[in-house]
């Protein structure tokens, strides 16, 4: 019952064999009186990394709390893997701008909490856990707990822990909005290597277009308040992108010029 | 007849924290100028020494070595001549937000119309015309930043002091701030030491621009921005003069 | 956000909110008279209750109806409150801002304050006896140190870079400690009136149950001495209904006086 994808991105997809693994019909969020999504419909890929940008106070949040489900939506719903997305099947994994490991956990403990929900098996539980920490270079933190890291160390923490999940959905808050240039750069190209290696279906939202034409295959591009798309631009630059190149700067300032509104 | 003078000097300054279990060093042998009207960033990753080496030259604290010169003399302790816009929870939540801006010239016993006709002008100059009776807790983000550039201001310093005021907003409100804070840096000219982790902050805003390493703090190098302002973030020099810093920035994981 | 939120509260929000604190009420009520009809000689019933109520207005206790006898009560609270609230505060923001009033007047503090104030009361009744005076002292007591231990642990509190930009905006130290460190240690000051009055409110009774001709807490005592439990009942309830309020009036003053707190 597989319905058609609309846009040229997902016709492109499907001939590259990558199944449609989210799909949002419809999505509408109002507060009283007041609309703030207004009929969002796309989909996304298995495997695909979506960035969403929108000006500041278009609605992300609300969005993005819609599609974890902590609010209900007014309308519309969401699939994972054509059924409507229910927590106790399916598996949304969050990376939020505030770090959030437990205090109490040591890093590895904490890398394997979701997991030992999920009741993964112990032998599976170490392997991935030790995966992760290769992948991201953490092995010498294993035993630490999060706080005597630094926060971009534990925002990595969380950020491998939600990897390890394996999740249907990997839904990103701008987790590294408020780092340094260089440190921001060091950890998008952490999360490629991850999602390469590892394989997720990625919504990332960002405010920064640099950060979003670094890292997106497809942007969605959200206009103001109420937030419908306004467009979705695939981004078919090779990597590791160059951020000095003239088509990554051509696509910057258009997604700039769509949504400035400073 | 051109001849650059210095508003402040900053002279080997060094700090190191003393605990029980040894002591830590911040700020190492750290020295530059401060020249009179420019707009001077200091830029450093993570979280190192950045905000005492500010808190030093604001006269806030004392360093353990080197010192600091206003107009040739050395400081000792605070001086009503330099103002500071603070990184974060520095408006006072049970002010409101003209009261907030008039809080310098309330300690000096300014007259009230006099006080009330100062802040308003800074206000509307930040754009905050309107709010004047909000509470901090009323507003967003990017409107409590400008409460406290305009509170800055309506102290008439000579030096402004500022320690990463955009650090907690979003990418977006943060480019409109740095917009709106160069405009009303030149239609109101004063010299500005601003402190960031941003490269690309520290070029748009800075005249020039001096780089701090990781822990403990030292002077890297000191780069001149000779770019017209407002600057393009897109634009080539720009880029690579932004590529060319941040591989002289230390990584700060 | 909040706002939006709470305008489109749905039934169930509103039971929530209204129904189940009527239940609670309900259910006390109910596992009263339950308790009533099975042990008629232990607990009277609401109705018995009632009609001792109005006899304390027929047949004044003591020469003094309910009135009187709460008035009593409260007096000697006020009177001790508004003592306790000018010298407690005082000390507690001496305690709190110098460092040398700390080393002295703390130190006493700390050894005096883990004395519960009903274990004043035989020493005061000792050195006093039991007229008017020596019970207002042991409000005194009991209203006194909770105020200044919040105060002094709210002036402590004030986060250093508050004092900072009194500094740097010319404050001298009494400007600094009145217009930015007293107003932002408020909600903490606060919290010790707070609990200076229901403290206040139990230390009066107990002071009246042992030695008073008039009060809530000799009618207490009263009817306990005459196993008159109707009177109890209406003294136990008339303490709990004067407790609420005085408590809510409280709220209200602090949103009063504090109204940059949400």
């Amino acid at each position: 019952m597989m319905r058609h994808a609309e846009t040229e991105a997902a016709v492109a997809d499907e001939k590259n064999g990558r199944p449609v693994k989210i799909s949002v019909r419809n999505l509408t969020k109002r507060f009283g009186d007041l609309l703030v999504l207004d009929d969002l419909t796309f989909n996304i890929h298995a495997n695909e990394f979506v960035c969403v940008v929108g000006p500041t106070g278009c609605g992300k949040t609300t969005f993005l709390n819609c599609l974890t489900r902590i609010y209900e939506p007014t309308s519309g719903d969401l699939l994972i893997d054509n059924a409507s997305a229910d927590p106790q099947k399916h598996n949304i994994s969050f990376v939020f701008q505030e770090p959030s490991a437990f205090p109490w956990l040591t890093v590895e403990e904490n890398l394997a909490y979701g997991l030992k929900i999920k009741r993964v098996a112990k032998g599976e539980i170490e392997r991935r856990v030790n995966q992760i920490l290769d992948l991201m270079g953490l092995q010498q933190f294993r035993k630490s707990y999060p706080g005597e890291l630094s926060v971009s160390i534990e925002q990595r923490v969380i950020i491998g822990r939600s990897f390890a999940m394996r999740p249907d959905l990997l839904l990103m808050d701008e987790p590294y909005g408020q780092m340094d240039v260089k440190v921001r750069f060091y950890l998008e190209d952490e999360v490629i290597r991850l999602w390469k290696e590892l394989g997720s279906t990625i919504v990332f939202i960002t405010h920064n277009i640099e950060e979003a034409v670094y890292l997106a295959e497809r942007v969605i591009i959200l206009s103001n308040k109420p937030a419908c798309i306004k467009e979705e631009l695939v981004l078919d630059l090779p990597r590791p992108r160059n951020i000095a190149g003239s088509e990554f700067i051509q696509y910057r300032k258009y997604i700039t010029d769509k949504i400035k509104w400073w | 007849m051109d001849k650059v003078s210095n508003k402040m000097e900053i002279r080997q300054i060094s700090k190191t924290f003393f605990a029980s279990k040894g002591y830590f060093v911040a700020i190492e042998d750290v020295s530059f100028d401060v020249r009179d009207g420019e707009f001077l960033v200091i830029l450093g990753p993570g979280h190192c020494g950045k905000t005492v080496l500010l808190n030093i030259v604001a006269g806030l604290d004392k360093q353990t070595g080197g010192r600091v010169l206003y107009d040739g003399t050395p400081m000792d302790g605070v001086n009503n001549q330099i103002s500071m816009v603070f990184q974060k929870l520095a408006l006072m939540s049970f002010k409101t937000v003209m009261q907030n801006v008039e809080l310098g010239l309330t300690f000096r016993g300014t007259p009230k119309n006099e006080r009330r006709k100062i802040s308003q002008k800074y206000l509307d100059l930040v754009g905050l015309t309107g709010f004047e009776k909000s509470y901090p807790y009323q507003l967003s983000g990017g409107m409590k930043q400008r409460v406290g550039i305009a509170r800055a201001y309506a102290n008439d310093p000579k030096v402004l002091v500022m320690d990463e005021p955009f650090g907690q907003l979003d990418a977006q409100t943060r480019y409109a701030m740095q917009e709106e804070l160069l405009k009303t840096w030149e239609k109101d000219k004063r010299t500005v030491i601003f402190v960031t982790n941003n490269i690309e902050e520290a070029l748009y805003l800075g005249d020039r621009i001096v780089l701090l390493s990781e822990c403990p703090a030292k002077v890297k190098a000191i780069y001149p921005v000779d770019l017209p302002k407002p600057r393009d973030m897109t634009g080539k020099i720009f880029l690579d003069l932004r590529a060319e810093i941040s591989s002289n920035t230390d990584l700060a994981i | 956000m909040m706002n939006l939120e709470e305008k489109k509260k749905s039934g169930l929000e509103l039971f929530l909110y209204w129904g189940l604190p009527i239940l609670a009420i309900l259910l006390v009520v109910g596992g009263w008279l339950w308790f009533a009809i099975s042990n008629p000689r232990l607990m009277p019933n609401p109705l018995q209750v009632y009609e001792r109520l109005i006899r304390t207005f027929t047949r004044p206790v003591a020469k003094v109806n309910l009135f009187g006898h709460a008035f009593a009560s409260l007096g000697r609270v006020l009177m001790a409150l508004v003592f306790a609230w000018v010298i407690g505060i005082v000390l507690g923001i001496l305690i709190g801002w110098s460092r040398v009033c700390k080393a002295v007047i703390g130190t006493i503090f700390e050894i005096i304050r883990p004395i519960p104030p009903i274990a004043w009361i035989p020493i005061v009744i000792m050195w006093f006896g039991i007229e008017e005076f020596p019970k207002v002292l042991l409000v005194f007591i009991g209203t006194f140190v909770p105020l200044v231990i919040n105060t002094a642990a709210g002036i402590g509190l004030v986060d250093k870079i508050n004092i900072d930009v009194g500094k740097i905006f010319g404050g001298n130290r009494f400007q600094i400690l009145a217009q930015i460190v007293i107003p932002t240690a408020l909600p903490s000051i606060f919290a010790g009136i707070r609990t200076s009055v229901s403290s206040g409110w139990t230390t009066v009774l107990a002071a009246e149950m042992i030695a008073a001709q008039h009060g809530l807490g000799a009618l207490v005592t009263r009817g306990w001495q005459g196993s008159d439990m109707a009177l109890v009942m209406v003294a136990v309830i008339t303490i709990a209904i004067i407790g609420a309020f005085l408590a809510f009036s409280l709220n209200k003053l602090e949103k009063w006086v504090c109204p940059w707190t949400k």
